[in-house]
C-alpha cells in the first residue's frame, strides 16, 4: 500500500524532501554538464579523434575504445563470474576451501579500482607482455567486474525457492538440468541487474586504466583489442586537467556522453530484466 | 534398471536398520521396514519425527542436504538403493516424489508435466504422455482447454493435482507423497485422496502425513514414527484399533504423554 505521507508523519515528510533533492541535484548537475558541453557537442565531436586543439578535438578513439572494453569486460567477466557463482552455490561441497573463495569474492567487491590498476599493470601490462593496451584494460576491468558479478550472481541465485530445487530434484533431474532449467530462468533477472552494476561500476573506472598507462592523444578509433588503451573516462580526466577552458567543455560533453552511454544501457537492462520477469509468471 | 515382475503384496520397498543424521542432530534411528507393492502406506507421528526424513530415504532426497549422512540399506526390487554404483538420478525416476510444500515451475501446465519426461530423454509421445498424467491426477477436464495456461495461475488444490500428475508423467513405480493434503481445505483434500485411492493399486504408494485419521482413511498400512524411531507398523486397523504400544495409543487418542 502506498499512500502520500500526513502532516503528522515527520519521517515521511523528510524522506520525501530528501528524494526531491536528490532529484534537484541530479537535474542541476547535468544541466551544468549539458550547457557547458553544449558549446563543443555536435557530430563531428562523436567522430573526431582528441587533438591538442579544442576545437577540432572530439572523441571517436575513446568511445570506440570505451565499447571495446565493455565488450571484452562482458565476454571475460559474464562467464567466468556467473560459472563462479553457480559452483559456489549449487556444486561445490561445503568446505573450507569454498569458504575461502566465498570471502575471497566478496572482500574483493570492495577493494579500491586503483589497486586493480596496480595490479593489471604488473600482471597484464608487464608480465604477460599485453603492453597498455586495449586488451589489457579489458582484463584489468573484467577482474574489477568479476567480485560484484559474482556476489550479485550468487544472491540472485540463492533467492531461488529452494521448492523449486527440490521439485526439479525429485523428478530426476540431473544436476545441470535443475541448473539450467529451474535455477537460471528464475535467478536471471537477479543475475542480469548484477551483471548492470558491475558495468557501470567498469565503464566509469578511470583510475585502473590510468595506471595502466592510457593514450589521452589518438588520431584514430581502435580496430582491436591490441591497439594502445584509450577510453572515455580516462579521456575525460585528461581533458578535465587541462587549464584551458575550451578543454573543460570538451570533458563536460565526454562526460555526458558516458553518462547517456551508462543510462542506455541500464535502460536496456532494465528492460530486459522486467520481460524476463514476465515471462517467468 | 529393468520393470521387475513381482506379485503383489511382495515388498517393493525393504528398508534395514535405516539411520540418518544432518551433522550431529539424529533424524531417524534404526528403522526397518517394508512396504509392499502396491498398497497405501501411511507414515504417522508427530511433528519432527522423522516422517519427511524416511520418505526422502526412499528418493534418495536426503543427500541434496549438505552434512546429511544416510546409514543401513534400503532394498529397490532387489537392489540397494545406497549401493556404490547407483546414480540417485536414476532412482528418482522410478520413486516418484510430491513434496510437502507445493512448487509448481513457473511454466505453462504442460510444461510443468512434462519436465520429467525431457529430463529422462523421452521420445515418444510427450502429448499422450501428459493427457493420460493429467487424466490420472483428476485435472485433465480442467485445463484440458489450454494446456499453455501458467501453472501460477491454478487453485491450491490444481497446483497439488498437477505436482502429482508431474510425478505420475515419470510412470514410477513408487509414488511418494509428503503431506499432500496440509495445505488444503477439506474439499480439495477429500479430492486428493479419492485420486490416490484411483491411483492404488497400479501404484506403490507411501504418505507421510500429519493427519492421522487420513491415514486411516487411505492406508492399508501404517507406521507410527516417534522422536527418529519407528515404534509400530502394521495393518492400518490392527494399528488403529489395537495399538501394540502405549505411546503409539497416546498419539492416536491426542492424548499427552
Amino acid at each position: 500500500m502506498t499512500r502520500p505521507p500526513s502532516r503528522r508523519d515527520p519521517v515521511g515528510t523528510a524522506c520525501r524532501v530528501a528524494a526531491i533533492a536528490l532529484l534537484v541535484v541530479f537535474l542541476v548537475f547535468t544541466a551544468y554538464l549539458g550547457y557547458t558541453a553544449s558549446q563543443v557537442v555536435n557530430i563531428d565531436f562523436l567522430r573526431e579523434a582528441s587533438s591538442g586543439v579544442a576545437v577540432s578535438a572530439g572523441i571517436g578513439p575513446a568511445l570506440a575504445g570505451t565499447i571495446w572494453l565493455l565488450l571484452l569486460t562482458a565476454v571475460l567477466a559474464l562467464p567466468i563470474g556467473i560459472g563462479t557463482a553457480i559452483y559456489l552455490e549449487e556444486y561445490a561441497p561445503r568446505t573450507r576451501v569454498t569458504a575461502v573463495i566465498e570471502s575471497v569474492a566478496a572482500n574483493l567487491a570492495g577493494i579500491p579500482s586503483v589497486i586493480y590498476g596496480i595490479v593489471g599493470l604488473a600482471l597484464f601490462v608487464r608480465a604477460l607482455g599485453m603492453g597498455p593496451s586495449i586488451l589489457a584494460g579489458g582484463c584489468t576491468l573484467a577482474v574489477l567486474a568479476l567480485p560484484v558479478v559474482i556476489v550479485s550472481s550468487r544472491t540472485a541465485i540463492r533467492g531461488v525457492p529452494e521448492g523449486l530445487r527440490l521439485a526439479a530434484y525429485g523428478l530426476g533431474a540431473t544436476r545441470w538440468q535443475v541448473v539450467r532449467n529451474q535455477i537460471l530462468p528464475a535467478a536471471g533477472p537477479g543475475i542480469l541487474a548484477g551483471c548492470c552494476a558491475a558495468f557501470t561500476r567498469t565503464a566509469g573506472a578511470a583510475a585502473p586504466l590510468l595506471v595502466l598507462g592510457t593514450a589521452t592523444f589518438m588520431s584514430f578509433a581502435p580496430q582491436t583489442p591490441a591497439h594502445p588503451l584509450t577510453s572515455l573516462p580516462t579521456q575525460i580526466f585528461a581533458w578535465a586537467t587541462r587549464s584551458q577552458e575550451e578543454f573543460a567543455a570538451l570533458a563536460a560533453g565526454a562526460a555526458l556522453l558516458l553518462l547517456l552511454l551508462l543510462l542506455a544501457m541500464n535502460l536496456v537492462g532494465a528492460l530486459v530484466v522486467r520481460r524476463l520477469n514476465g515471462a517467468s509468471r | 534398471m529393468n520393470r521387475p515382475a513381482a506379485p503383489a503384496d511382495a515388498p517393493v520397498l525393504t528398508a534395514e536398520r535405516l539411520g540418518v543424521r544432518f551433522g550431529r542432530h539424529i533424524a531417524l534411528r534404526d528403522v526397518s521396514l517394508s512396504i509392499p507393492r502396491g498398497r497405501i502406506v501411511s507414515i504417522i507421528g508427530p511433528s519432527g519425527c522423522g516422517k519427511t526424513t524416511l520418505l526422502r530415504c526412499f528418493s534418495r532426497m536426503n543427500e541434496l542436504v549438505s552434512g546429511a549422512r544416510t546409514s543401513g540399506t534400503v532394498h529397490f526390487a532387489g537392489m540397494d538403493l545406497y549401493g556404490p554404483d547407483i546414480d540417485p538420478v536414476e532412482v528418482r525416476r522410478r520413486i516418484g516424489m510430491v513434496f510437502q510444500k507445493t512448487t509448481p515451475f513457473p511454466k505453462s501446465v504442460f510444461d510443468n508435466i512434462a519436465f520429467g519426461p525431457r529430463a529422462s530423454g523421452f521420445a515418444g509421445d510427450l502429448q499422450g504422455l501428459v493427457e493420460e498424467a493429467l487424466t490420472d491426477a483428476g485435472l485433465w477436464s480442467e485445463v484440458a482447454d489450454d494446456l499453455d495456461t501458467p501453472a501460477l495461475e491454478l487453485s491450491a488444490g490444481q497446483k497439488q493435482r498437477l505436482c502429482i500428475a508431474r510425478t505420475l508423467a515419470l510412470k514410477p513405480d513408487v509414488l511418494l507423497l509428503d503431506e499432500p493434503t496440509s495445505a488444503l481445505d477439506p474439499e480439495a483434500t477429500a479430492r486428493i485422496e479419492s485420486i490416490i485411492r484411483a491411483l492404488s493399486p497400479r501404484y506403490t504408494i507411501v504418505i507421510a502425513t500429519y493427519n492421522r485419521w487420513q491415514a486411516a482413511r487411505l492406508s492399508d498400512m501404517t507406521a507410527f514414527l516417534d522422536r527418529g524411531e519407528l515404534l509400530e507398523y502394521g495393518l492400518t486397523e490392527t494399528l488403529f484399533t489395537n495399538p501394540r504400544e502405549a505411546r503409539t495409543e497416546s498419539y492416536l487418542t491426542g492424548r499427552t504423554q
